[in-house]
């Protein structure tokens, strides 16, 4: 009654101050108190376009502002090209300045007026007051755009959950999965007692523990049938003999994602969860991850990894991308979904190389090598190839004369991956390509020339062969070929520093007088999010990752590797992944809406077509994108 | 509690019935050598029953302060006066005022006296302020015999004086507000005009100090020197 009668008699005036910033975020999650609060200790000023709003130059910044009308840019001098560049836009409803705010210091940035603009401004008082008092204000004045991401991750996930009706999401602690209280025995027991007890209990699996109750093994219903088919053994015969040893165990604090994956990889139905002193806790079954959101991950994982034509895996490609239209669909986040592309995408290569190795054996060991986004564990659903193969030359042979036999191999595999959907890289970079068959020697001989004699041409092709992964074949050949790159990249200053400079080209597309800086030729309001969006995060984060010794070439992974080891502060690290993570999203939601309409896919929006939200979002990423090539710059003082 | 909350509403919405001191208002100021980086402007809109301040009466008071060119919202004044005995027929469709908010409006006397302690003798803005001015010195003049002069400047002059040759398509304040791009979030409601009037005036004193007007008499002269302008062209 009391807040309703405050409400009316507000002043019109604070009203309309209310219900303007209600329109934008983070006001818009406030309490009405706090609104009110905000509205009531405001000022409001007027500046002319060009004049200077917060200078470097002038004292502590007392007060926090907001754009009621109009623009602010900001602007910093480049002193080695003489010229003055605006390095970030804020336009109506939005906040500054942040960070000095917070760290009661003068501001690093010139603010002027870009057109004019009217701002609304409290004073550190009311600042305070409504820090200590607002969790959404405060929430979003130390996490910035951080906290927008999760309110849109929010929204994205509330949808999906409407939609299937359950709460279930990949991200659950296996520990919250209903864990059906185990069917255990002991390794001596007869299989006809232990397959009696799974009857019993109604369930396809038994695991088999030792007397601390750490999982020895693992025997299922297909297990049964294989033995009885196969005639391995007398139903007598104790279980430890036909069990599968070792069988897959994750922690309990791993979440069903991870289970999920490892499943999918090993085409596994049953995985063990287990304590810290390894200690059986429960099983996780394929349906336990999968009843609820019928997204049959593992499923399709076995299936290609098992098919026995070509056409059956080109056919199977149609289900992959049904799958990941549902992942999307459930709220998996993007980071989640280019796993589990590249997961299939590395069961469909492994096999496609299987089934040609059946049909036709080159006789020589080797390892099959991707490139770029797929050795990244980044592929959408728009993906070329980029392989390579790296052989040891067996005795008695030359380099030459294995190439002669892995060739003709590597072309049909090269052939039928394009059937599969995987387009023909046009740079040629494919493992049938006499230059990208290599024995570990001349492997390492291209990288020595790479690094050491490096030039602006062959820096184009950093951000292909400096994320590399073997999905078939050993890779203990691979290991050994990236711990000597690595260490000749962090003792090359001088390349780190080209790799630098080529990564800082990309610059992300904000720009003075519009919000975007759209591609310049071709279609005129389009935006390509992967060159211009995702790359320079991908770019800047290898130079770190190559420089610092990370091994990993998955960009999320880099980056938490690169906090980890201190060269990335935790907070920029969590905002410079969630704001690659959006843009990927963007992306992934824009292919799926591409397939659905049938069309070609690009990595070109137009943003006209994004919400008021996620275009703000979007912008924000590529402030975050600026941010991390900032720190770039200064590290490799560009 | 209710207690509490009725004079927190009461001190929020600047009205402190009862405590003024009507033989020690502030005396009215003259422009003189004041900065305008410094002084204190008041930019006031009326709400009325019409438009003949000879038979008219004011309903509403809307006012914000502008300190050292910029806009204290915490510093502003909206009141509605309790005159329930007008007629008001014609004009409600205007102002939105009707005739219950007129019975619960503030009492008259206690008003005009908080006004004029709240404008403290500050030069008053308004847009076509001879229509503002003339209601309200009637009004002090009648309910409280109150006829001391003070520094009326208009918003409808200041803006052509800086700038003489922006085509705004006519001379009322939706056309500079249009112009400038103003929202006005309530138009016709005295506050949210003196609002808007207010924001025209931040910019007119922005230009004001980019051409070197640095002084309340500098801006006042302008005005004047505007207006002789204004009357040779007629002529």
């Amino acid at each position: 009654m009391a807040s309703a009668h405050q409400e009316n008699d507000r002043p019109q005036n604070i009203r309309a101050i209310m219900t303007f910033l209600r329109e934008h975020a983070p006001f818009s999650s406030m309490d009405d108190s706090h609104l009110a609060h905000f509205a009531e200790n405001a000022s409001i000023q007027f500046y002319a376009d060009g004049d200077i709003v917060l200078s470097p130059d002038q004292d502590v910044v007392k007060r926090f502002y907001v754009v009621k009308q109009g623009r602010i840019r900001g602007e910093r001098h480049n002193d080695k090209e003489d010229r003055t560049e605006t390095t970030f836009e804020i336009s109506q409803g939005e906040c500054f300045p942040l960070a000095a705010m917070i760290g009661e210091r003068p501001t690093r940035t010139l603010h002027r007026a870009d057109g004019d603009t009217f701002c609304l401004s409290i004073g550190q008082t009311a600042f305070v007051t409504l820090f200590a008092e607002s969790e959404p204000f405060r929430d979003f004045c130390l996490r910035g755009v951080s906290s927008l991401l999760d309110q849109v991750n929010r929204r994205i996930q509330s949808s999906a959950m409407a939609s299937i009706g359950s709460s279930t999401s990949l991200d659950t602690p296996l520990e919250r999965y209903a864990l059906r209280n185990p069917i255990v025995c002991s390794p001596d027991l007869p299989v006809r007692k232990a397959v009696a007890r799974m009857h019993e209990n109604n369930v396809g699996s038994i695991i088999v523990t030792d007397e601390n109750r750490i999982p020895t093994g693992i025997f299922t219903l297909r297990d049964l049938r294989t033995m009885i088919a196969e005639g391995t053994g007398p139903l007598d015969t104790p279980i430890q003999q036909v069990m599968t040893k070792n069988p897959c165990c994750l922690p309990s604090h791993a979440d069903a994602f991870e289970a999920a994956m490892l499943m999918a990889e090993h085409h596994f139905a049953h995985l063990c969860v287990i304590d810290d002193d390894r200690k059986l806790i429960g099983v996780v079954s394929e349906r336990d991850l999968f009843s609820l959101q019928r997204v049959d991950l593992v499923n399709l994982a076995r299936t290609i990894g098992t098919a026995t034509h070509l056409r059956t895996l080109v056919s199977l490609r149609t289900d992959v991308s049904r799958l990941v239209d549902a992942m999307l669909a459930h709220g998996a986040d993007s980071g989640q979904v280019v796993k589990i592309i590249t997961t299939l995408n590395d069961v469909t290569v492994r096999r496609v190389l299987e089934l040609n190795i059946k049909k036709n054996d080159p006789g020589i060991p080797f390892s099959w090598l991707t490139f770029g986004s797929e050795g990244r564990q980044e592929q959408t659903l728009l993906t070329d190839q980029d392989n390579g193969i790296l052989f040891q030359t067996p005795e008695g042979m030359t380099a030459e004369q294995v190439r002669e036999k892995l060739l003709p191999f590597a072309r049909k595999v090269n052939d039928e991956l394009a059937e599969c959907g995987f387009t023909l890289c046009k740079g040629n970079i494919m493992a049938s390509n006499p230059k990208l068959c290599l024995s570990d020697k001349e492997w390492d001989d291209w990288f020595i020339r790479f690094i050491d004699a490096s030039t602006p041409q062959n820096l184009v092709y950093s951000s292909i062969f400096l994320d590399m992964r073997a999905i078939y074949g050993p890779t203990e050949p691979l290991n050994d070929l990236l711990d000597k790159i690595l260490t000749r990249i962090r003792k090359n200053a001088l390349f780190q520093k080209m790799l630098a400079g080529n990564a800082f080209q990309r610059k992300p597309p904000l720009t003075m007088f519009r919000n975007f800086r759209y591609i310049s030729e071709g279609n005129k309001h389009s935006l390509d999010l992967k060159r211009q969006g995702l790359a320079p995060f991908v770019e800047a984060v290898r130079v770190f990752a190559l420089a610092n010794g990370v091994e990993t070439a998955n960009t999320l992974e880099r980056m938490d590797e690169l906090a980890k080891k201190g060269v990335f502060d935790p907070k920029d690290a969590n905002a410079w992944k969630e704001g690659y993570s959006l843009i990927q999203a963007i992306r992934m939601r824009a292919h799926q809406e591409m397939l659905a309409k049938g069309e070609e896919l690009t990595n070109y929006i137009d943003p006209d077509d994004l919400n008021p939200l996620d275009r703000r979002i979007l912008r924000e990423s590529f402030r975050q994108a600026q941010r991390l090539q900032q720190k770039l710059e200064v590290t490799y003082q560009l | 509690m209710l207690e509490q909350i009725k004079q927190w509403i009461e001190h929020r919405r600047g009205g402190k019935i009862g405590s003024h001191d009507p033989g020690n208002l502030p005396n009215p100021k003259t422009p003189g050598e004041q900065l305008l980086t410094d002084c204190r402007l008041i930019v006031l809109d009326l709400e009325t029953t019409g438009l003949n301040p000879s038979k008219d009466e004011v309903i509403a008071i809307g006012a914000v302060a502008i300190r050292g060119g910029i806009i204290h919202l915490g510093d502003q004044f909206d009141l509605i006066l309790r005159r329930p005995e007008l007629d008001i027929r014609e004009t409600v469709l205007i102002h939105g005022i009707g005739p219950e908010a007129l019975t619960q409006g503030h009492e008259i006397e206690d008003a005009l006296l908080y006004l004029l302690e709240w404008m403290n003798g500050d030069p008053i803005l308004a847009y076509h302020s001879a229509f503002d001015q003339k209601f309200l010195e009637k009004t002090l003049k009648a309910q409280l015999g109150y006829t001391q002069p003070h520094t009326w400047m208009d918003v409808a002059d200041l803006m052509p004086a800086f700038f003489p040759n922006t085509k705004t398509g006519g001379k009322g304040l939706d056309n500079w507000a249009d112009y400038f791009g103003l929202e006005v979030s309530e138009r016709h409601h005295a506050a949210s005009d003196a609002l808007a009037t207010a924001e025209l005036t931040l910019v007119a004193l922005n230009k004001a100090r980019s051409e070197g007007v640095k002084t309340l008499k500098g801006l006042y002269d302008k005005l004047h020197y505007h207006r002789r302008l204004q009357n040779m062209h007629r002529f």
